[in-house]
């Protein structure tokens, strides 16, 4: 489905701050594969993200998408067919457009006249069914501004509002790093179940080796722009935390710098 | 009497200029400074052509001349990169010489003895008094561009435009395209605002090279006064309370002027302290609550 070869990126070429944040990566996703990336803060998983959604084109390598070569394709052609989920609430979703509004204007992703109305009523019905589906109580405030809700509701909004259509590609970009355990394992449930339900090809980042461990069906480990460890089947469904930051150590020759993996244990 | 019906046609024709600002300023989120230039382009273009014989036809080219001169900009700020505010001071410079060109090197041209669409329009209701034909002229294009408006922020586009202005992230990763979608507003803003100064040409038969100048203050003035008045609920409240915020400015400027509150110089001043204090109302208010807080109150 989505085949990363020999990606490539150097931010700051030339200069003191020159730093590799992608050395050579490939990476290839099976339909259906739900794979969850693991790794300390500049090891290059969002890096990889924003090259994977065309934030920025690679110095070297390709992106393949769907048997479709999508490297220099921009940003916003590449949006119909992945979905990006980011770790800030306030960025998947327009503030002052209501929960309706903002859910018709992702669900146009599947074309639209431009001068059609905004939103039908067949689509309110069908977004008031989806929303119900997540159980937040949303469904009840189609009208209200997004920038009204809170952090956990926004998100969901996001989820929505990426899987709505069905992408080939979800991206999770440590969508539940900024809400409160709770609600951000509510939200890991309602991922899971969209997922699985669509059976949408998932590629999430998080610093939560639990989670990641738990959720999906592979598991990869970057280090510097490189994937050092990569594991699933049987040989993911055996692996403790313990074995996971074992491995870490031994493959990178370094202990875990960022306390925050070592305190979501 | 007069000074009814004039500052009542005056309002509604400027009602354009505000619906215009309103897209820029309010939905795209950016003070959109072509709307000086675009304002004379139309009234150029708008003058020339009736003078030609063309007082129809005229207002025609002059929103397609806005609107060329809206997707200028737009192009200067998404394919170039230069910064929104600086993109509009090109385009708006730029246009001073273009709109010189086009009134044929001459700082003014004057309409007298020619046919506009408002002695058209008397001609055709000879029943009617003169003021009231041009009251229902200006009644007209104004219901008519607002409706516009407002039935376009109901479609598709519509939406994106204004999820454009609330949040270009989503609205790329929504798959559409933010440029294109940017580009387009302005050209309708700028459509707008130099369909009234189209109509303006026409009205006061007379154009003149600045007659653009401080007109973003006076727009801006217009959308302010009519929030705080009418509201901004949604768009539709928007683009209605700009009309009418720009019938109440120009019936604020009657009185000052009838009753030499103030000479006539000043009223730039006075539309720029409007907007600046507007514009203060929310920072002053988180100023006074703090205050509060400090004080001990609740």
């Amino acid at each position: 489905m989505l085949k990363i070869e020999g990606a490539v990126k150097t931010f700051f070429k030339g200069t003191p701050n020159e730093h590799t944040a992608l050395d050579h990566l490939s990476l290839s996703l099976k339909e259906g594969e739900f794979v969850t990336i693991v790794g300390s803060n500049g090891a290059g998983k969002s890096t990889l993200f924003n090259a994977v959604c065309g934030t920025f084109m690679l110095d070297a390598g390709a992106v393949i998408l769907d048997g479709k070569d999508i490297t220099y394709q921009p940003d916003f052609r590449r949006a119909k067919t992945i979905g990006r989920v980011f770790q800030d609430p306030m960025k998947g979703t327009a503030p002052n457009l209501t929960i309706e509004e903002n859910l018709a204007l992702a669900y146009s992703r599947k074309k639209k006249p431009l001068f059609s109305p905004a939103i039908t009523s067949a689509e309110m019905k069908l977004f008031r069914e989806k929303l119900a589906e997540m159980d937040m109580g949303l469904e009840d405030r189609m009208k209200t501004k997004v920038g009204l809700l809170s952090g956990g509701q926004r998100q969901v909004v996001t989820l929505l509002m990426c899987t709505m259509n069905v992408p080939k590609l979800l991206l999770l970009d440590e969508h539940t790093a900024a809400l409160d355990p709770q609600t951000s394992e509510k939200i890991m449930q309602i991922t899971d179940k969209i997922v699985r339900e669509n059976n949408i090809t998932t590629m999430m980042i998080t610093h939560n080796l639990n989670s990641a461990l738990k959720t999906g069906t592979r598991t990869v480990m970057m280090d510097s722009g490189r994937i050092i460890l990569d594991i699933g089947g049987a040989e993911r469904e055996g692996m403790t935390l313990n074995d996971l930051l074992e491995m870490y150590s031994q493959k990178s020759n370094k202990q875990f710098d960022n306390d925050r993996m070592l305190l979501t244990r | 009497m007069s000074i009814i019906f004039g500052t009542a046609q005056l309002g509604l024709i400027y009602g354009l200029l505000a619906i215009g600002i309103y897209i820029s300023f309010r939905v795209l989120n950016t003070p959109d400074l072509t709307a000086e230039g675009s304002f004379t382009f139309g009234l150029a273009v708008s003058s020339v052509m009736a003078a030609a014989g063309h007082p129809f036809l005229a207002l025609l080219l002059a929103i397609i001349a806005g609107a060329g001169a809206g997707m200028v900009t737009g192009l200067l700020q998404t394919k170039c990169g230069i910064h929104p505010v600086l993109a509009g001071i090109l385009t708006m410079s730029g246009l001073y010489s273009v709109n010189m060109f086009v009134m044929g090197e001459r700082a003014n041209v004057t309409l007298i003895g020619i046919e506009t669409v408002f002695t058209k329009a008397m001609d055709a209701m000879p029943f009617l008094d003169k003021n009231a034909v041009k009251l229902i002229i200006a009644l007209l294009a104004t219901a008519i561009s607002a409706l516009a408006a407002i039935l376009f922020f109901r479609t598709h586009i519509g939406l994106c435009v204004r999820a454009a202005g609330d949040n270009e992230t989503m609205v790329r990763a929504s798959s559409i395209n933010v440029d294109g979608v940017k580009i387009l507003a302005l050209a309708l803003s700028n459509g707008f605002i130099a369909l009234c100064g189209g109509i303006i040409a026409q009205y006061q038969s007379f154009a003149d090279i600045n007659s653009g100048v401080g007109i973003l203050v006076v727009g801006l003035a217009s959308v302010i006064i009519g929030e705080v008045i009418i509201g901004k609920r949604s768009v539709t409240v928007g683009i209605i309370s700009a009309v009418a915020g720009s019938v109440i400015y120009r019936i604020i400027i009657a009185l000052a002027t009838t009753y030499t509150l103030l000479p006539a110089y000043m009223l730039k001043f006075i539309s720029a302290v409007i907007v600046a204090a507007a514009l203060t109302v929310p920072a002053f208010k988180q100023t006074m609550s703090v205050n509060k807080l400090k004080r001990g109150g609740v």
